[in-house]
Protein backbone atom coordinates (compact mmCIF):
# COMPACT_ATOMS: atom_id res chain seq x y z
CA UNK A 1 0.00 0.00 0.00
CA UNK A 2 2.70 2.49 0.68
CA UNK A 3 4.50 1.81 -2.16
CA UNK A 4 1.61 2.21 -4.08
CA UNK A 5 1.17 5.34 -2.50
CA UNK A 6 4.81 6.39 -3.20
CA UNK A 7 4.36 5.05 -6.62
CA UNK A 8 1.13 7.79 -7.13
CA UNK A 9 2.23 10.62 -5.45
CA UNK A 10 5.94 10.39 -8.05
CA UNK A 11 3.41 10.11 -10.84
CA UNK A 12 1.10 12.83 -9.54
CA UNK A 13 4.58 14.91 -9.35
CA UNK A 14 5.79 14.19 -12.57
CA UNK A 15 2.52 15.15 -14.14
CA UNK A 16 2.19 18.20 -12.19
CA UNK A 17 5.59 19.06 -13.39
CA UNK A 18 4.06 18.70 -17.04
CA UNK A 19 0.81 20.22 -16.02
CA UNK A 20 2.41 23.36 -14.94
CA UNK A 21 5.16 24.26 -17.69
CA UNK A 22 2.41 23.91 -20.14
CA UNK A 23 0.12 26.14 -18.12
CA UNK A 24 3.16 28.46 -18.33
CA UNK A 25 2.69 28.62 -21.87
CA UNK A 26 -0.91 28.08 -21.82
CA UNK A 27 -2.37 30.31 -19.47
CA UNK A 28 0.02 33.39 -19.66
CA UNK A 29 1.55 33.29 -23.39
CA UNK A 30 -2.61 31.76 -24.75
CA UNK A 31 0.14 29.37 -26.41
CA UNK A 32 -2.25 26.69 -27.15
CA UNK A 33 0.31 23.51 -27.64
CA UNK A 34 -1.16 20.34 -27.94
CA UNK A 35 2.56 18.60 -28.04
CA UNK A 36 4.03 18.56 -24.76
CA UNK A 37 3.93 15.02 -24.75
CA UNK A 38 6.83 15.12 -27.12
CA UNK A 39 8.89 17.23 -24.93
CA UNK A 40 8.32 15.17 -22.28
CA UNK A 41 9.35 12.46 -24.09
CA UNK A 42 12.51 13.66 -25.53
CA UNK A 43 13.51 14.43 -22.17
CA UNK A 44 12.87 10.69 -21.04
CA UNK A 45 14.76 9.18 -23.59
CA UNK A 46 17.54 11.89 -23.37
CA UNK A 47 17.30 10.60 -19.51
CA UNK A 48 17.49 7.08 -20.27
CA UNK A 49 20.28 7.24 -22.56
CA UNK A 50 22.37 8.97 -19.96
CA UNK A 51 21.22 6.18 -17.11
CA UNK A 52 22.05 3.50 -19.82
CA UNK A 53 25.19 4.73 -21.46
CA UNK A 54 26.86 6.92 -18.61
CA UNK A 55 26.00 6.86 -15.54
CA UNK A 56 22.57 6.71 -13.86
CA UNK A 57 23.08 10.24 -12.02
CA UNK A 58 19.65 11.58 -11.54
CA UNK A 59 20.46 15.15 -12.06
CA UNK A 60 22.50 15.00 -15.08
CA UNK A 61 19.30 13.10 -16.74
CA UNK A 62 17.22 15.66 -15.80
CA UNK A 63 19.99 17.97 -17.28
CA UNK A 64 19.91 15.82 -20.08
CA UNK A 65 16.64 16.00 -20.56
CA UNK A 66 16.11 19.77 -19.99
CA UNK A 67 18.51 20.62 -22.94
CA UNK A 68 17.27 18.08 -25.26
CA UNK A 69 13.94 18.84 -24.98
CA UNK A 70 14.08 22.75 -24.13
CA UNK A 71 16.86 22.81 -27.23
CA UNK A 72 14.63 21.41 -29.75
CA UNK A 73 11.69 23.24 -28.70
CA UNK A 74 13.58 25.84 -30.30
CA UNK A 75 14.02 24.63 -33.76
CA UNK A 76 10.68 23.03 -33.82
CA UNK A 77 8.67 25.11 -32.44
CA UNK A 78 10.19 28.41 -33.88
CA UNK A 79 8.33 28.14 -37.30
CA UNK A 80 5.23 27.11 -35.93
CA UNK A 81 4.95 30.45 -33.84
CA UNK A 82 4.79 32.41 -36.31
CA UNK A 83 0.94 31.29 -36.47
CA UNK A 84 -1.38 32.21 -34.10
CA UNK A 85 -4.53 30.99 -32.63
CA UNK A 86 -5.83 27.56 -33.93
CA UNK A 87 -3.19 27.44 -36.24
CA UNK A 88 -0.92 26.90 -33.93
CA UNK A 89 -2.98 24.19 -32.04
CA UNK A 90 -3.30 22.51 -35.26
CA UNK A 91 0.90 22.86 -35.71
CA UNK A 92 1.51 21.48 -33.05
CA UNK A 93 -1.22 18.32 -33.59
CA UNK A 94 1.26 17.91 -36.23
CA UNK A 95 4.17 18.30 -34.71
CA UNK A 96 2.87 15.24 -31.84
CA UNK A 97 1.55 12.77 -34.82
CA UNK A 98 5.13 13.61 -36.62
CA UNK A 99 6.89 12.80 -33.25
CA UNK A 100 5.25 9.44 -32.68
CA UNK A 101 6.19 8.24 -35.68
CA UNK A 102 10.11 8.83 -35.22
CA UNK A 103 9.99 7.65 -31.63
CA UNK A 104 8.71 4.51 -32.86
CA UNK A 105 10.70 4.58 -35.87
CA UNK A 106 14.06 5.96 -34.61
CA UNK A 107 14.99 2.42 -32.59
CA UNK A 108 18.89 3.33 -32.13
CA UNK A 109 17.93 6.46 -29.87
CA UNK A 110 14.29 5.39 -28.79
CA UNK A 111 14.23 2.18 -28.69
CA UNK A 112 11.36 1.96 -30.80
CA UNK A 113 7.89 0.39 -30.28
CA UNK A 114 9.85 -1.40 -27.44
CA UNK A 115 10.91 0.82 -25.72
CA UNK A 116 14.15 1.57 -23.79
CA UNK A 117 14.31 -1.07 -20.95
CA UNK A 118 16.54 -1.92 -18.25
CA UNK A 119 16.77 1.77 -16.98
CA UNK A 120 19.40 1.00 -14.17
CA UNK A 121 17.84 2.43 -10.75
CA UNK A 122 19.12 6.11 -10.01
CA UNK A 123 22.26 6.77 -7.38
CA UNK A 124 23.45 9.48 -5.89
CA UNK A 125 26.71 9.74 -4.88
CA UNK A 126 26.91 6.10 -4.90
CA UNK A 127 23.80 5.33 -2.82
CA UNK A 128 20.27 4.56 -4.87
CA UNK A 129 17.85 6.77 -4.68
CA UNK A 130 13.93 6.97 -4.97
CA UNK A 131 12.37 9.40 -7.52
CA UNK A 132 9.94 11.03 -5.47
CA UNK A 133 12.10 13.37 -3.28
CA UNK A 134 13.49 14.37 -6.81
CA UNK A 135 10.12 14.96 -8.02
CA UNK A 136 9.28 16.80 -5.24
CA UNK A 137 12.09 19.21 -5.31
CA UNK A 138 11.84 19.52 -8.99
CA UNK A 139 8.09 20.32 -8.56
CA UNK A 140 8.73 22.72 -6.45
CA UNK A 141 11.52 24.48 -7.82
CA UNK A 142 9.75 24.65 -10.95
CA UNK A 143 6.59 26.13 -9.41
CA UNK A 144 9.00 28.64 -7.75
CA UNK A 145 10.30 29.56 -10.75
CA UNK A 146 7.20 29.70 -13.09
CA UNK A 147 5.94 32.10 -10.09
CA UNK A 148 8.19 34.38 -10.36
CA UNK A 149 8.50 34.35 -13.68
CA UNK A 150 4.85 35.10 -14.18
CA UNK A 151 4.55 37.88 -11.43
CA UNK A 152 7.27 39.68 -12.91
CA UNK A 153 8.14 41.72 -16.36
CA UNK A 154 8.21 38.31 -17.97
CA UNK A 155 5.14 37.07 -17.19
CA UNK A 156 3.34 40.74 -18.45
CA UNK A 157 5.14 40.47 -21.59
CA UNK A 158 3.12 37.25 -22.15
CA UNK A 159 0.04 38.30 -20.98
CA UNK A 160 0.62 41.57 -23.16
CA UNK A 161 0.98 39.21 -26.54
CA UNK A 162 -1.56 36.68 -25.55
CA UNK A 163 -4.24 40.07 -25.19
CA UNK A 164 -3.17 42.18 -27.94
CA UNK A 165 0.03 40.75 -30.00
CA UNK A 166 0.12 43.86 -32.00
CA UNK A 167 0.33 46.55 -29.29
CA UNK A 168 2.97 44.66 -27.51
CA UNK A 169 4.97 44.80 -30.39
CA UNK A 170 4.56 48.89 -30.83
CA UNK A 171 5.56 48.80 -27.06
CA UNK A 172 8.93 47.52 -28.22
CA UNK A 173 8.59 44.17 -27.37
CA UNK A 174 10.08 41.25 -29.23
CA UNK A 175 6.86 38.81 -29.23
CA UNK A 176 8.64 36.08 -31.67
CA UNK A 177 11.63 36.17 -28.99
CA UNK A 178 9.48 36.22 -25.93
CA UNK A 179 7.29 33.29 -27.34
CA UNK A 180 10.20 31.04 -28.06
CA UNK A 181 11.99 31.84 -24.34
CA UNK A 182 8.62 30.73 -22.93
CA UNK A 183 8.22 27.85 -25.24
CA UNK A 184 12.31 26.76 -24.12
CA UNK A 185 11.22 27.29 -20.38
CA UNK A 186 7.99 25.47 -20.84
CA UNK A 187 9.87 22.42 -22.70
CA UNK A 188 13.17 22.36 -20.50
CA UNK A 189 10.51 21.75 -17.88
CA UNK A 190 8.70 19.03 -19.36
CA UNK A 191 12.09 17.35 -20.10
CA UNK A 192 13.16 17.71 -17.12
CA UNK A 193 9.53 15.60 -16.17
CA UNK A 194 10.48 13.19 -18.36
CA UNK A 195 13.71 12.02 -17.84
CA UNK A 196 12.02 11.28 -14.06
CA UNK A 197 9.56 9.64 -15.66
CA UNK A 198 12.11 7.02 -17.23
CA UNK A 199 14.06 6.83 -13.84
CA UNK A 200 11.23 6.21 -11.80
CA UNK A 201 9.56 3.28 -14.33
CA UNK A 202 12.84 1.93 -15.32
CA UNK A 203 11.34 1.38 -19.52
CA UNK A 204 9.78 4.00 -21.80
CA UNK A 205 8.40 3.75 -24.64
CA UNK A 206 6.49 5.63 -27.29
CA UNK A 207 3.33 4.89 -25.37
CA UNK A 208 3.60 7.27 -22.51
CA UNK A 209 3.78 10.52 -25.39
CA UNK A 210 1.06 10.42 -27.52
CA UNK A 211 -1.58 12.99 -28.15
CA UNK A 212 -3.56 11.15 -25.48
CA UNK A 213 -1.18 12.02 -22.95
CA UNK A 214 -0.82 15.72 -24.23
CA UNK A 215 -4.35 15.79 -24.22
CA UNK A 216 -4.87 14.52 -20.57
CA UNK A 217 -1.94 17.36 -19.39
CA UNK A 218 -4.01 19.70 -21.15
CA UNK A 219 -6.77 18.40 -19.20
CA UNK A 220 -5.10 18.64 -15.84
CA UNK A 221 -4.63 22.38 -16.60
CA UNK A 222 -7.82 23.40 -17.91
CA UNK A 223 -9.49 21.27 -15.07
CA UNK A 224 -7.33 23.17 -12.35
CA UNK A 225 -7.08 26.84 -13.85
CA UNK A 226 -5.06 28.20 -16.63
CA UNK A 227 -3.02 30.79 -15.19
CA UNK A 228 -3.13 30.75 -11.67
CA UNK A 229 -0.17 28.80 -9.94
CA UNK A 230 -1.99 26.12 -8.00
CA UNK A 231 -4.41 25.01 -10.87
CA UNK A 232 -2.28 22.84 -12.47
CA UNK A 233 -1.25 20.52 -9.61
CA UNK A 234 -4.95 20.38 -8.31
CA UNK A 235 -5.24 19.36 -11.86
CA UNK A 236 -2.94 16.66 -11.49
CA UNK A 237 -3.92 15.32 -8.33
CA UNK A 238 -7.13 15.30 -9.50
CA UNK A 239 -7.19 13.29 -13.26
CA UNK A 240 -4.48 10.61 -11.52
CA UNK A 241 -6.34 10.13 -8.55
CA UNK A 242 -9.89 9.28 -10.46
CA UNK A 243 -9.00 5.84 -11.73
CA UNK A 244 -7.40 4.64 -8.81
CA UNK A 245 -10.02 6.52 -6.97
CA UNK A 246 -12.64 3.88 -9.57
CA UNK A 247 -10.83 0.87 -9.13
CA UNK A 248 -11.82 1.08 -5.75
CA UNK A 249 -15.17 1.50 -6.11
CA UNK A 250 -16.85 -2.12 -5.43
CA UNK A 251 -19.52 -2.57 -8.70
CA UNK A 252 -17.58 -1.69 -11.18
CA UNK A 253 -16.15 -4.26 -12.74
CA UNK A 254 -12.26 -3.66 -13.31
CA UNK A 255 -12.75 -4.48 -17.06
CA UNK A 256 -14.71 -1.75 -17.39
CA UNK A 257 -12.96 0.96 -15.17
CA UNK A 258 -11.33 2.59 -18.48
CA UNK A 259 -14.61 3.19 -19.60
CA UNK A 260 -16.39 4.80 -16.40
CA UNK A 261 -13.06 6.78 -16.55
CA UNK A 262 -13.42 8.26 -19.66
CA UNK A 263 -17.20 9.32 -18.69
CA UNK A 264 -16.10 11.03 -16.10
CA UNK A 265 -13.62 12.52 -17.45
CA UNK A 266 -16.10 13.93 -20.10
CA UNK A 267 -18.75 14.90 -17.49
CA UNK A 268 -16.44 16.56 -15.40
CA UNK A 269 -14.62 18.86 -18.21
CA UNK A 270 -18.29 19.53 -19.56
CA UNK A 271 -19.82 20.75 -16.57
CA UNK A 272 -16.54 22.52 -15.26
CA UNK A 273 -16.62 24.73 -18.45
CA UNK A 274 -20.09 25.51 -17.90
CA UNK A 275 -20.00 25.87 -13.45
CA UNK A 276 -16.30 27.28 -12.99
CA UNK A 277 -14.86 28.20 -16.43
CA UNK A 278 -11.75 29.38 -14.68
CA UNK A 279 -10.82 26.09 -13.39
CA UNK A 280 -11.40 24.44 -9.78
CA UNK A 281 -8.21 27.44 -8.69
CA UNK A 282 -9.03 30.40 -11.19
CA UNK A 283 -11.45 33.37 -9.68
CA UNK A 284 -14.89 32.85 -11.15
CA UNK A 285 -15.20 36.33 -12.79
CA UNK A 286 -12.20 36.02 -14.88
CA UNK A 287 -13.73 33.14 -16.58
CA UNK A 288 -16.57 34.77 -17.77
CA UNK A 289 -14.79 37.78 -18.91
CA UNK A 290 -12.52 35.37 -20.69
CA UNK A 291 -15.42 33.50 -22.06
CA UNK B 1 14.75 75.67 -36.25
CA UNK B 2 12.92 72.28 -35.58
CA UNK B 3 14.77 69.35 -35.92
CA UNK B 4 13.25 67.20 -38.28
CA UNK B 5 12.73 63.23 -37.00
CA UNK B 6 10.30 61.82 -38.85
CA UNK B 7 10.11 61.64 -42.92
CA UNK B 8 8.21 59.62 -45.43
CA UNK B 9 8.59 59.81 -49.06
CA UNK B 10 6.18 58.85 -51.96
CA UNK B 11 4.68 55.81 -48.95
CA UNK B 12 2.39 53.85 -51.60
CA UNK B 13 0.71 50.83 -50.56
CA UNK B 14 -2.52 48.73 -52.33
CA UNK B 15 -4.88 46.49 -50.98
CA UNK B 16 -5.99 44.40 -54.14
CA UNK B 17 -7.62 47.27 -56.71
CA UNK B 18 -7.92 49.89 -53.58
CA UNK B 19 -5.02 51.89 -53.84
CA UNK B 20 -4.89 52.89 -49.76
CA UNK B 21 -2.12 55.08 -49.63
CA UNK B 22 -0.69 56.94 -52.85
CA UNK B 23 2.85 58.50 -52.53
CA UNK B 24 2.34 60.06 -48.93
CA UNK B 25 5.47 62.16 -48.23
CA UNK B 26 4.83 63.80 -44.61
CA UNK B 27 7.46 64.95 -41.91
CA UNK B 28 7.11 65.41 -38.18
CA UNK B 29 8.76 67.35 -36.28
CA UNK B 30 10.51 67.75 -32.39
CA UNK B 31 7.83 69.62 -30.57
CA UNK B 32 5.29 69.72 -33.29
CA UNK B 33 1.76 68.56 -33.61
CA UNK B 34 1.17 67.40 -36.90
CA UNK B 35 -2.75 66.77 -37.68
CA UNK B 36 -3.95 64.13 -40.39
CA UNK B 37 -6.98 64.58 -41.79
CA UNK B 38 -9.03 63.26 -43.90
CA UNK B 39 -12.62 61.36 -44.63
CA UNK B 40 -13.14 57.75 -43.53
CA UNK B 41 -11.08 55.53 -45.78
CA UNK B 42 -8.53 58.03 -46.53
CA UNK B 43 -5.68 56.27 -46.04
CA UNK B 44 -4.58 57.57 -42.27
CA UNK B 45 -4.20 54.93 -40.57
CA UNK B 46 -2.85 52.63 -43.45
CA UNK B 47 -0.04 55.36 -43.65
CA UNK B 48 0.77 54.57 -39.73
CA UNK B 49 0.93 51.05 -40.55
CA UNK B 50 3.20 51.64 -42.92
CA UNK B 51 5.76 53.64 -41.15
CA UNK B 52 5.71 51.42 -38.05
CA UNK B 53 6.11 48.16 -39.60
CA UNK B 54 2.79 46.89 -39.28
CA UNK B 55 2.39 47.31 -43.38
CA UNK B 56 5.32 46.32 -46.25
CA UNK B 57 4.87 49.20 -48.56
CA UNK B 58 4.87 49.22 -51.85
CA UNK B 59 6.95 51.50 -52.92
CA UNK B 60 8.51 54.69 -50.67
CA UNK B 61 10.79 54.78 -47.92
CA UNK B 62 10.59 56.56 -44.27
CA UNK B 63 13.19 56.95 -41.92
CA UNK B 64 14.13 58.51 -38.34
CA UNK B 65 16.51 61.00 -38.13
CA UNK B 66 17.75 60.21 -41.46
CA UNK B 67 17.85 56.24 -40.34
CA UNK B 68 15.59 54.49 -43.29
CA UNK B 69 12.98 52.36 -41.42
CA UNK B 70 11.35 50.56 -44.46
CA UNK B 71 11.87 46.41 -43.81
CA UNK B 72 11.87 46.85 -39.68
CA UNK B 73 9.85 45.10 -37.76
CA UNK B 74 7.08 47.04 -35.71
CA UNK B 75 9.09 46.16 -32.59
CA UNK B 76 12.27 47.30 -33.94
CA UNK B 77 10.37 50.73 -34.76
CA UNK B 78 9.05 51.27 -31.50
CA UNK B 79 12.85 50.91 -30.38
CA UNK B 80 13.60 53.53 -32.24
CA UNK B 81 11.42 56.18 -30.20
CA UNK B 82 7.94 55.66 -32.21
CA UNK B 83 5.12 55.12 -29.69
CA UNK B 84 1.85 54.77 -31.39
CA UNK B 85 -1.89 54.27 -30.29
CA UNK B 86 -4.38 52.16 -32.39
CA UNK B 87 -7.91 53.58 -33.42
CA UNK B 88 -9.46 50.01 -32.06
CA UNK B 89 -7.01 50.60 -28.72
CA UNK B 90 -6.12 47.37 -27.91
CA UNK B 91 -5.16 47.16 -24.35
CA UNK B 92 -4.20 44.21 -22.41
CA UNK B 93 -7.28 43.67 -21.72
CA UNK B 94 -7.24 41.05 -18.61
CA UNK B 95 -4.14 42.84 -17.17
CA UNK B 96 -4.83 46.29 -14.56
CA UNK B 97 -4.38 49.48 -15.61
CA UNK B 98 -0.99 49.58 -13.88
CA UNK B 99 -0.11 46.56 -15.63
CA UNK B 100 -0.51 47.85 -18.85
CA UNK B 101 1.49 50.69 -18.11
CA UNK B 102 3.70 48.84 -16.51
CA UNK B 103 4.63 46.69 -19.85
CA UNK B 104 4.91 49.52 -21.95
CA UNK B 105 8.12 50.48 -19.94
CA UNK B 106 9.90 46.90 -20.04
CA UNK B 107 11.01 46.16 -23.58
CA UNK B 108 13.80 43.73 -22.92
CA UNK B 109 12.44 39.98 -24.05
CA UNK B 110 14.40 38.23 -21.73
CA UNK B 111 13.51 36.74 -18.58
CA UNK B 112 14.15 39.68 -16.69
CA UNK B 113 14.44 43.26 -17.74
CA UNK B 114 18.07 44.89 -17.41
CA UNK B 115 19.13 47.38 -14.62
CA UNK B 116 18.03 45.58 -11.57
CA UNK B 117 15.52 47.19 -8.71
CA UNK B 118 17.07 50.35 -9.55
CA UNK B 119 16.12 50.75 -12.97
CA UNK B 120 12.82 48.16 -11.87
CA UNK B 121 11.89 51.34 -9.47
CA UNK B 122 12.47 53.91 -12.31
CA UNK B 123 10.42 51.90 -14.68
CA UNK B 124 7.43 52.04 -11.68
CA UNK B 125 7.76 55.85 -11.05
CA UNK B 126 7.03 56.24 -14.78
CA UNK B 127 4.21 53.79 -15.22
CA UNK B 128 3.36 55.49 -12.03
CA UNK B 129 3.14 59.66 -13.30
CA UNK B 130 1.95 58.30 -16.51
CA UNK B 131 -1.18 57.13 -14.38
CA UNK B 132 -1.79 60.56 -12.42
CA UNK B 133 -0.91 62.34 -15.61
CA UNK B 134 -3.84 60.66 -17.47
CA UNK B 135 -6.14 60.56 -14.78
CA UNK B 136 -6.07 56.73 -14.35
CA UNK B 137 -4.04 56.36 -10.71
CA UNK B 138 -7.39 55.83 -8.14
CA UNK B 139 -8.22 53.06 -10.97
CA UNK B 140 -4.68 51.36 -11.24
CA UNK B 141 -6.16 47.92 -9.89
CA UNK B 142 -9.05 47.97 -11.95
CA UNK B 143 -9.20 45.76 -14.88
CA UNK B 144 -8.45 47.63 -18.59
CA UNK B 145 -11.39 45.53 -19.56
CA UNK B 146 -13.38 46.69 -16.66
CA UNK B 147 -12.84 50.68 -17.49
CA UNK B 148 -15.54 53.01 -19.14
CA UNK B 149 -14.61 54.27 -22.73
CA UNK B 150 -13.05 57.86 -21.96
CA UNK B 151 -11.08 55.72 -19.81
CA UNK B 152 -9.70 53.46 -21.87
CA UNK B 153 -8.55 55.77 -24.05
CA UNK B 154 -6.56 57.56 -21.50
CA UNK B 155 -5.02 54.30 -20.48
CA UNK B 156 -4.10 53.89 -24.10
CA UNK B 157 -2.43 57.16 -23.88
CA UNK B 158 -0.79 55.87 -20.55
CA UNK B 159 1.00 53.19 -22.19
CA UNK B 160 2.26 55.71 -24.69
CA UNK B 161 3.74 58.41 -22.37
CA UNK B 162 5.43 55.45 -20.01
CA UNK B 163 7.05 54.39 -23.24
CA UNK B 164 8.69 57.12 -23.43
CA UNK B 165 9.20 57.76 -26.77
CA UNK B 166 9.73 60.94 -28.76
CA UNK B 167 7.30 60.34 -31.68
CA UNK B 168 3.88 59.30 -31.08
CA UNK B 169 1.44 58.46 -33.98
CA UNK B 170 -2.35 58.76 -32.51
CA UNK B 171 -5.11 57.23 -34.34
CA UNK B 172 -7.97 59.44 -32.88
CA UNK B 173 -7.40 59.64 -29.50
CA UNK B 174 -9.55 62.08 -28.67
CA UNK B 175 -13.06 60.97 -30.58
CA UNK B 176 -15.62 60.19 -28.41
CA UNK B 177 -14.37 62.44 -25.41
CA UNK B 178 -16.36 64.53 -23.22
CA UNK B 179 -15.05 68.27 -23.30
CA UNK B 180 -13.50 67.38 -19.66
CA UNK B 181 -11.85 64.64 -21.17
CA UNK B 182 -10.96 66.29 -24.13
CA UNK B 183 -9.26 69.18 -22.48
CA UNK B 184 -7.12 66.77 -20.21
CA UNK B 185 -6.32 65.03 -23.20
CA UNK B 186 -5.35 68.56 -24.77
CA UNK B 187 -2.70 69.15 -21.74
CA UNK B 188 -0.57 65.85 -22.38
CA UNK B 189 -0.18 66.48 -25.82
CA UNK B 190 1.04 70.23 -25.22
CA UNK B 191 3.06 68.78 -21.68
CA UNK B 192 4.62 66.34 -24.67
CA UNK B 193 5.20 68.83 -27.31
CA UNK B 194 6.76 71.11 -24.36
CA UNK B 195 9.36 68.24 -24.11
CA UNK B 196 9.94 68.14 -27.47
CA UNK B 197 8.09 65.09 -28.77
CA UNK B 198 6.99 64.88 -31.86
CA UNK B 199 3.24 63.75 -33.05
CA UNK B 200 1.30 62.81 -35.78
CA UNK B 201 -2.35 63.50 -34.80
CA UNK B 202 -5.17 61.62 -37.01
CA UNK B 203 -8.17 63.55 -35.66
CA UNK B 204 -11.63 64.04 -36.87
CA UNK B 205 -12.95 66.93 -35.19
CA UNK B 206 -11.82 70.06 -36.35
CA UNK B 207 -11.90 72.17 -33.35
CA UNK B 208 -9.38 69.57 -31.65
CA UNK B 209 -7.30 70.17 -34.62
CA UNK B 210 -7.18 73.69 -34.82
CA UNK B 211 -7.05 73.87 -31.08
CA UNK B 212 -4.08 71.10 -30.86
CA UNK B 213 -2.29 71.33 -34.14
CA UNK B 214 0.57 73.39 -36.01
CA UNK B 215 0.22 71.98 -39.11
CA UNK B 216 -2.23 69.81 -41.13
CA UNK B 217 -1.61 66.96 -43.59
CA UNK B 218 -4.76 66.98 -45.43
CA UNK B 219 -5.32 63.29 -47.00
CA UNK B 220 -7.85 61.99 -49.99
CA UNK B 221 -7.82 59.04 -51.00
CA UNK B 222 -4.01 58.14 -50.12
CA UNK B 223 -2.66 61.38 -51.23
CA UNK B 224 -1.97 64.39 -49.16
CA UNK B 225 -3.62 66.94 -51.22
CA UNK B 226 -2.68 70.36 -48.95
CA UNK B 227 0.32 70.55 -46.48
CA UNK B 228 0.47 73.90 -43.96
CA UNK B 229 -0.82 76.03 -41.33
CA UNK B 230 -4.29 74.43 -39.58
CA UNK B 231 -6.52 78.03 -40.50
CA UNK B 232 -5.29 78.46 -44.60
CA UNK B 233 -6.21 74.50 -45.08
CA UNK B 234 -9.50 74.61 -42.99
CA UNK B 235 -10.47 77.60 -44.67
CA UNK B 236 -9.91 76.02 -48.58
CA UNK B 237 -13.44 75.12 -49.11
CA UNK B 238 -12.23 72.58 -51.84
CA UNK B 239 -11.12 70.76 -49.09
CA UNK B 240 -13.83 71.54 -47.10
CA UNK B 241 -16.08 69.92 -49.93
CA UNK B 242 -14.06 66.68 -50.03
CA UNK B 243 -14.28 66.64 -46.14
CA UNK B 244 -17.91 67.04 -46.02
CA UNK B 245 -18.38 64.58 -48.30
CA UNK B 246 -19.34 66.35 -51.15
CA UNK B 247 -17.72 65.91 -54.13
CA UNK B 248 -18.76 67.79 -57.41
CA UNK B 249 -15.90 66.06 -59.60
CA UNK B 250 -17.22 62.46 -59.02
CA UNK B 251 -20.65 63.81 -59.36
CA UNK B 252 -20.28 64.68 -62.80
N1 LIG C 1 -5.60 45.36 -44.17
C1 LIG C 1 -6.36 45.85 -45.16
N2 LIG C 1 -6.80 45.03 -46.12
C2 LIG C 1 -7.58 45.52 -47.14
N3 LIG C 1 -7.94 46.80 -47.26
C3 LIG C 1 -7.52 47.67 -46.33
C4 LIG C 1 -6.71 47.24 -45.23
N4 LIG C 1 -6.45 48.31 -44.44
C5 LIG C 1 -7.05 49.36 -45.05
N5 LIG C 1 -7.70 48.97 -46.16
C6 LIG C 1 -8.43 49.88 -47.08
O1 LIG C 1 -7.60 50.97 -47.35
C7 LIG C 1 -8.33 52.18 -47.37
C8 LIG C 1 -7.76 53.14 -46.33
O2 LIG C 1 -8.04 52.65 -45.04
P1 LIG C 1 -7.56 53.36 -43.72
O3 LIG C 1 -7.93 52.48 -42.60
O4 LIG C 1 -6.15 53.73 -43.84
O5 LIG C 1 -8.45 54.67 -43.71
P2 LIG C 1 -8.55 55.80 -42.60
O6 LIG C 1 -8.18 57.06 -43.26
O7 LIG C 1 -7.82 55.41 -41.38
O8 LIG C 1 -10.12 55.81 -42.34
P3 LIG C 1 -10.94 56.01 -40.98
O9 LIG C 1 -11.10 57.47 -40.78
O10 LIG C 1 -12.26 55.36 -41.30
O11 LIG C 1 -10.22 55.31 -39.89
C9 LIG C 1 -9.77 51.80 -47.12
O12 LIG C 1 -10.40 51.67 -48.36
C10 LIG C 1 -9.67 50.47 -46.44
O13 LIG C 1 -10.80 49.69 -46.70
MG1 LIG D 1 -8.31 54.91 -39.50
Amino acid sequence: MIAYAANLATIVAIFAILAATLNFIVGYAGIFSVAHAVFFGLGAYAGAQVALLLIPDPLLACLAGAVVAGGLSLCLALPALRVRGEYFVAASMGLQMMAVTLFSEAKPLTGGIGGLVNIPRPTLFGVEVSVLPLALVALALILLATALLQRGAFGRTLQALRDAESAAEALGKNVAAAKTLAMAFACAGAGIGGALFALHLSFVNVESFTMDQSVLVMAMVIIGGTGTLWGPLVGAIILLSLPSGLAFIPFIPPTEVGAVQQIVYGLAMTLLMIFRPAGLVGDLSKGRATA
Amino acid sequence: MTTEVLRTENLSRSFGGVQAVAGVSLTLHAGAVTALVGPNGAGKTTTFNLITGNLRADSGTAAIRGKPIMGLKPWQVARLGVARSFQDLRLFTHMTVRENVLAATETASWFWQPGGSTARRAREARADAALEATGLSALARARAIDLAYAERKFLSMARILAAEADIWLLDEPASGLDLASRTRFGQLLKDAQARGVAICLIEHNLDVVVELSNRIAFLDQGKVLAEGDPDAILKDPALAAIYFGDRPQEAA
